[in-house]
């Protein structure tokens, strides 16, 4: 799998792509819908990935390799994970700038912890959906990103809308003091946990799925 | 020592099917794959090594089973289906740097012999080379790994006469220790005419021959007749070309009796794979 990993950075996933990162500054726009600054990574680089990954035929080669078929679709999904995971880390510190900077909160849900919880729960989703849907074709990429972003984006609008209109849950996730931070731990290591195992059967899924496809 | 076997191989899709594709190699021998254009030598190579999901049939290469041993077996195995047509933009010097670690047996004295004989330059990238060079660079891989099966889809298509010629030359000296063997698939006749040991003749995803290609040109003649004689013969034709002047046509040798009066030759390649894909084409005419 190391082998495939540096295949993956060294031959399709440029380092360029990690300038997505930078997205996370948007935290700082105040009053806005936080969720927009992570999914620029779905309008941009994950599609710009695998359009790059075809065109440049990646599979041609790797498949010339002394791998299995699982393991590229393993490798791809890790690669992608990594930039999502660098995505989310880079937010952190946008995040902890924008409780100091405004601390009055933000009209729709605040970039707390449970925000990043939330994230992570949306990456999972995307991942789902998109990885077993484009390794069913492994070629065919417009519809699985039109599901997956769809689904990642109603997810990011479900729970802005449930924290606006249920006490409860604007009590669980909203919310900038400490205690509200603190309240909000369980609710980021649900989001990590959830993004792992979402993850993960994103890759059985897709993994059964390519040994399916006729190369 | 058999160094690959294929038995049996079935893969069906909605207009073609592969039927019991079945063929063997000895080490230290070449075997040329023909058939025409869509007859199922891509998709045979495909299912061998996994990259189509075969319906049912055994592959074994040095012995073992390849669907247990993939991993392992394709250490010691190269192929290349249509020559270098990724990464076209990057550096060769970056691919290779990427393909040897995935090799146990990785030689690096190999690639840089290999490199310099082909008058490859690592720092070129595959859009710069010609169709020749990205295939001899794809065979550098292969060769640099220590293959001892190649297993090549089409390398000489689209190579000048001159490169074609270079290349089989090379088949040649590359399988002279007998350790090594070559598949290699092809619709050009005349090159398995100069370097083939071995033919297996691929027809609508049936095998029709696999055997040495010395004995596979014996047991045909091409036969010439008149128009009266044609009638006599026809059902023992593999096929026929009928001409104002009679006729022209494939027969088995043994079918071919000296009462006949035919004239008759050896076959090229070529007339053995024109005729037989005429029959399997009269076969499939819909009755008027």
């Amino acid at each position: 799998m190391k082998n495939l990993l540096y295949k993956e950075f060294r031959l399709v996933v440029s380092p360029l792509y990690f300038l997505t990162v930078l997205f996370g500054a948007l935290l700082l726009i105040p009053q806005w819908p936080y969720f927009i600054a992570m999914l620029y990574l779905f309008f941009f680089i994950v599609p710009n990935v695998f359009a790059n990954a075809k065109a440049i035929n990646d599979t041609g080669f790797t498949m010339m390799l002394p791998i299995r078929k699982r393991d590229a679709v393993k490798a791809r999904v890790i690669s992608v994970a990594a930039l999502e995971l660098a995505q989310v880390v880079t937010a952190v510190p946008f995040a902890f700038l924008n409780m100091s900077v405004y601390p009055r909160g933000n009209m729709l849900i605040d970039a707390n912890l449970a925000y990043l919880g939330c994230v992570f729960m949306m990456y999972g989703i995307f991942n789902v959906i998109f990885f077993p849907m484009f390794y069913k074709t492994a070629y065919m990429l417009g519809w699985p990103l039109a599901l997956s972003i769809a689904g990642a984006t109603l997810f990011a609008f479900a729970v802005e809308a449930l924290t606006a209109a249920v006490p409860a849950v604007n009590h669980a996730l909203d919310g900038i003091s400490g205690g509200a931070l603190i309240r909000q731990l369980p609710v980021l290591g649900a989001g990590m946990l959830c993004y792992a195992l979402l993850t993960a059967l994103a890759y059985r899924k897709s993994a059964a799925n390519f040994e399916k496809v006729d190369l | 020592m058999e160094i690959l076997s294929v038995q049996n191989l079935c893969k069906s899709y909605a207009n073609f099917s592969l039927k019991d594709v079945s063929f063997s190699l000895d080490s230290g021998y070449i075997m040329g794959f023909i058939g025409a254009n869509g007859a199922g030598k891509t998709t045979t190579l495909k299912s061998m090594l996994g990259l189509v999901r075969k319906d049912s049939g055994k592959v074994r290469m040095f012995g073992r089973d390849f669907d247990q041993n993939e991993l392992d077996l394709k250490q010691h195995i190269g192929f290349t289906l249509g020559g270098v047509d990724y990464y076209a933009k990057t550096p060769i010097k970056r691919i290779t740097e990427v393909a040897r670690r995935f090799y146990d047996n990785w030689d690096d004295s190999v690639y840089r012999s290999y490199m310099a004989r082909f008058r490859l330059d690592e720092s070129k990238r595959p859009a710069e080379l010609s169709h020749g060079m990205r295939i001899k660079y794809s065979l550098v891989l292969a060769l640099s790994h220590q293959a001892r099966l190649l297993l090549l889809d089409e390398p000489t298509s689209g190579l000048d006469p001159v490169a074609r010629d270079d290349l089989l030359e090379l088949f040649q000296e590359l399988i002279e220790n007998g350790e090594r063997s070559i598949l290699f698939s092809t619709h050009i006749t005349s090159d398995l005419e100069k370097c083939a040991d071995f033919i297996t003749y691929i027809v609508n995803g049936r095998v029709v021959e696999s055997r040495a290609k010395d004995e596979l040109l014996d047991a045909y003649r091409l036969v010439k007749g008149t128009g009266e004689q044609l009638g006599g013969v026809a059902p023992r034709l593999i096929a026929c070309k009928a001409h104002s002047f009679g006729f022209t046509g494939l027969m088995k040798t043994a079918d071919l009796r000296q009462e006949d009066a035919l004239a008759a030759e050896p076959p090229s390649l070529e007339d053995i794979m024109i005729y037989h894909a005429k029959r399997e084409a009269d076969y499939e005419k819909p009755a008027v």
